[in-house]
Parts: C-alpha cells; structure tokens; sequence
C-alpha cells in the first residue's frame, strides 16, 4: 500500500521516463515517428506473403492467425530481454539519488505497452480493410487482456532486471529461456495442437491464457471463455504478488552492487 | 515515534564487502570463487541520533569515518544491516546535483526531468519553474541545451531544482561549493530562509566554520560511532584537539 502511495507520488518521473523513451527511440530517423506503425506493417506484409504464397499450412488466414499472438508475444518478449538492463542502464541514477526503485522497470514496460497498442492499430485497420471484420462485444475484453499482460510484463520485468544486477549473464542465459518460452506459448500454433501429456505445462504458463484471448478477440472474433479470462487474471495477478516481492528483497542492495 | 523528533536513528550498524576482484558472470562466480574474496569492513557500527524539527544538524569527522555513508542510509539509497531509521515528510538530498540531466536537452526541460526525479508531480514543477529559473541566474540561457553550459552554469541549475523541491527534510553532502562567491553566498542564505521556515536539515562538510554558521547542533562521527554530540562550536573544539594530535 505505502508502495503505491510513493510510486503514485513518482508518477511525473515514470510518464518522463516513458516519454523520453518514445521519443528517443527513433531520433535522428527521417520517418521518425511512423516507424512505429511502419514497422508492423512490414512484418505483416512478410507474414502474408510466406504463409499464405509460400508456406500454406491449412490454417486459414494463417498470417492473421500468428499475428494477432506474435504482436502481444513481441511485448511480452522485450519487457523480459529489455528490460533485464532497465536498472543497469541507469546505475548512475539508481547509485546516486533515492527514488522508488519500481519506477524504472514500470517505465520501460509501459513504453513497450504503448509501442504494442501502436502496432495493434494495425492489426485493427488490417481486420476491416482485408474485410475480416471486427467483433466490437469481444473487443470489450480485450483491456482485461492486455491489462493481465502488462501484469505478468512488469512482474517479469521487475525479476530480471533485479537479477541482472547481481549476475550480468542473465540477459544472455534470458535469450534463450524466452525462445523456449514461445515454443511453450501457443502463438505460431493454436491451443488445439497441444498434446494432452503437455496441456498441464501450458496451463502453467501465465501466458497461455493471455494469447488465447487475444487469438480469440481478433481471430476468431468471439468473447474468450470467462474460464479463459478468470485463469489469466488469476496468473497475472499471482505472478505480480511474486515479482514484487522478489524485488523488494534484491533493491535493498543495489547501490552497493552497482 | 514521538511527534517532537523527524529523523530517529536508532542502533544503525551497516558494513561493505569490499571486494578484491569482483565478477559479475557466472563463470566468474561459479569458476574463480577464491578470486571473489572479500573483506567485510564495518563502516557504522553503533550509530544513534534524534533530529528535532526544523533543526540543523551537522555531521563531522575524518575522511572514512561514515558520515557519508550515515548520509546516504538516510536518504534510502542504502539499507542499514541492523537498526531502524524513521524519516517524517518529504525527504530531498543534494548529495549528487543534476542527476538524469540530459545534455542535449534544454535547461528549462532538465528541470522537469529532474524535479520529476526528486518525485515532484508536473502541476508542482509549473509553480516552482520560475522561482527555480530566477534563483539559477540562467534566465538567458535557459532554453539552450544544457551541453552548452558551463560547469558553474550546470551546478547553478541542478542547485536550484534541489533547493526548490520544498522537503521537509533536507540532506546536504559537501556541496556549498557551488559556482562563484556571490552564488555560493546566495545558496547560504537560502539555506538559513529553508531552516527558518521550519525545514530539518543533515550537513555533511569539512568546512567546519559553515556548519558553525547555520547548524544547531554537531555530531562527530569516528569509526562508525558517535564519537561527541553538542553545540558546534564545543564539538568542534574537541574535534580541532584531535584533529591536531593525529
């Protein structure tokens, strides 16, 4: 509770922390900006050109099928591997001058979160242009989703970054434990191809529940299952009780690690 | 935590591993342990102290002896290993000046920057920018990029946010050394404005005839105890005694 209280008393240091982030991202670049949108753009082109030219796997739409997964996947991805170095990029700061540790991990996932609602817009004008269409009941759902995300982000975030404080080769060993982890994840697959022996490992998984939701909302264009949403908020929330816990054990010495 | 007193510290110990070679890697840590010996050095060992409202206190002592460390243990960017430290109200330090100043920013955007550092929200930056501006001397100046500034002019500004932030605690680290005499002048009595509007202040220096000018109180810290508490000028006295025979 005190923690919320200070970090709301922060909020003008997370917004300029996540504003200079946008900002800088894509300074010194002619398009600037539009690099947001222009990126995802391109990488659906290419999907849609593979899956459905070259590679024609019988799912219909396939494209749209592992887009819908990869756009949120990508956001969950670089909050871990991103944010591993989120602390250790501002030693400077964090050695010299007291402010709520969380503040720099909360700043780097809500940059990613407002970088995948960017992309997402794509996804959206991609829905009605190609005449898919959009499901705006099942759309009601979709902020519960992305909040269950950003939950199980930030705890995330908030883990390694605290780590990689202490051990620098996390960041490398998190390469591949993410890669592993989207194989575990059903984004270039559905839920449906999963072996019954490996369904317990996937209902583990906090982030079996959020992709499907999101696979739901935009692909298939239905409500997901209340089962669905409870298993997710459920993980999002546990996991996010975990995350801050572990941090509050492993600030206490950052400043003398640095 | 009686009502009289804002900072109570009470029993603080906190030691550092210093270490000889340190790794951060795994192979590092799993392959070479003996490479990561460590000293353990107690830094402060026994350390207790009430700070009375609106009070200014001093703390003295040889290069070494803790008070710096005692310094930053207040400000939370460390933990003590044992005791209790109780702080009451917004706490602002001044221990290092302009951090996350970017320089290719201007002067007017480092202040948003880094009065959002010290937890000020954008409404409370609004009401302190001009009086933060006015009190720097950068008025000219102060939509350039910061990279343009001098060093003085760089210290000015990074002052002025930290002086502006209103805590009710202030923690100063050896930094009365900012800019020219007639700043440095400014910064003092802009210090003495602070404590009599009732603000608490904790002065780490070794400029001894300072601490007699604004604190209320000194405390000389040796080897990680207090060492003599009193008036400056008894403290110092016995301070100066030591200082000589050694």
């Amino acid at each position: 509770m005190k923690l919320i209280n200070e970090l709301y008393n922060y909020r003008e240091m997370i917004f300029s922390l996540v504003r200079r982030d946008l900002k800088g991202r894509y300074k010194g670049s002619v398009l600037g900006f539009l690099w947001t949108f222009l990126n995802p753009l391109f990488q659906l082109g290419i999907y849609t050109l593979v899956f459905s030219v070259i590679l024609d796997g019988g799912v219909e739409d396939y494209y749209m099928f592992l887009f819908v997964a990869l756009v949120p996947w990508i956001f969950f991805s670089t909050s871990v591997l991103g944010g591993a170095t989120c602390i250790w990029d501002q030693q400077d700061l964090v050695k010299k001058i007291y402010f709520p540790r969380e503040v720099l991990p909360i700043s780097f996932v809500l940059s990613q979160l407002i970088n995948m609602i960017l992309s997402m817009l794509v996804v959206f004008a991609f829905l009605v242009f190609s005449g898919r269409g959009i499901n705006w009941v099942a759309m009601l759902c979709l902020p519960v989703v992305i909040i269950d995300e950003l939950l199980l982000s930030l705890s995330m975030a908030m883990i390694v970054s605290g780590i990689t404080v202490y051990l620098r080769d996390i960041q490398y060993i998190l390469n591949i434990i993410v890669m592993g982890w989207q194989f575990m994840t059903p984004v270039l697959y559905g839920i449906d191809r999963v072996p019954k022996e490996l369904m317990p490992v996937f209902m583990l998984n906090p982030m079996t529940p959020v992709i499907i939701a999101y696979r739901d909302i935009f692909y298939y264009k239905k409500v997901p299952e209340l089962q669905t949403l409870f298993h997710g908020s459920a993980m999002g929330i546990a996991v996010l009780l975990i995350g801050i816990f572990i941090f509050s054990r492993l600030k206490r010495r950052f400043a003398e690690v640095l | 935590m009686s009502k009289k007193y804002v900072i109570e510290v009470s029993h603080i110990s906190k030691h550092f591993r210093v270490f000889k070679d340190k790794g951060y890697t795994l192979k590092d840590i799993v392959l070479f342990k003996a490479r990561r010996t460590y000293e353990e050095r107690q830094v402060i060992k026994d350390i207790s102290f009430k700070v009375r409202k609106g009070e200014a206190v001093g703390l003295i002592g040889k290069n070494g002896c803790g008070k710096s460390t005692t310094l930053k243990l207040l400000t939370r960017i460390m933990y003590p290993d044992s005791g209790i430290i109780n702080i009451k109200g917004r706490v602002s330090s001044l221990l290092e000046l302009g951090a996350g100043f970017h320089p290719d920013m201007s002067g007017r955007h480092n202040i948003y920057i880094n009065a959002a550092i010290f937890g000020l929200t954008r409404k409370e930056i609004d009401l302190r920018l001009d009086s933060i501006i006015k009190f720097s001397e950068l008025e000219e100046f102060i939509d350039n990029p910061v990279r343009t500034y001098s060093s003085g002019m760089y210290m000015r500004l990074a002052f002025a946010v930290a002086i502006n932030v209103d805590a009710d605690v202030l923690l100063i680290d050896e930094i009365l050394a900012v800019g020219d005499m007639s700043f440095q002048a400014k910064c003092f009595n802009r210090l003495k404005e602070i404590k009599a509007k009732g603000v608490t202040i904790v002065i780490v220096s070794h400029s001894l005839s300072q601490i007699e000018e604004i604190c209320d109180r000194s405390i000389w810290i040796k080897d990680g105890i207090v060492e003599m508490e009193g008036t400056p000028e008894k403290v110092h006295e016995e301070y100066k005694k030591y200082m000589m025979n050694n």
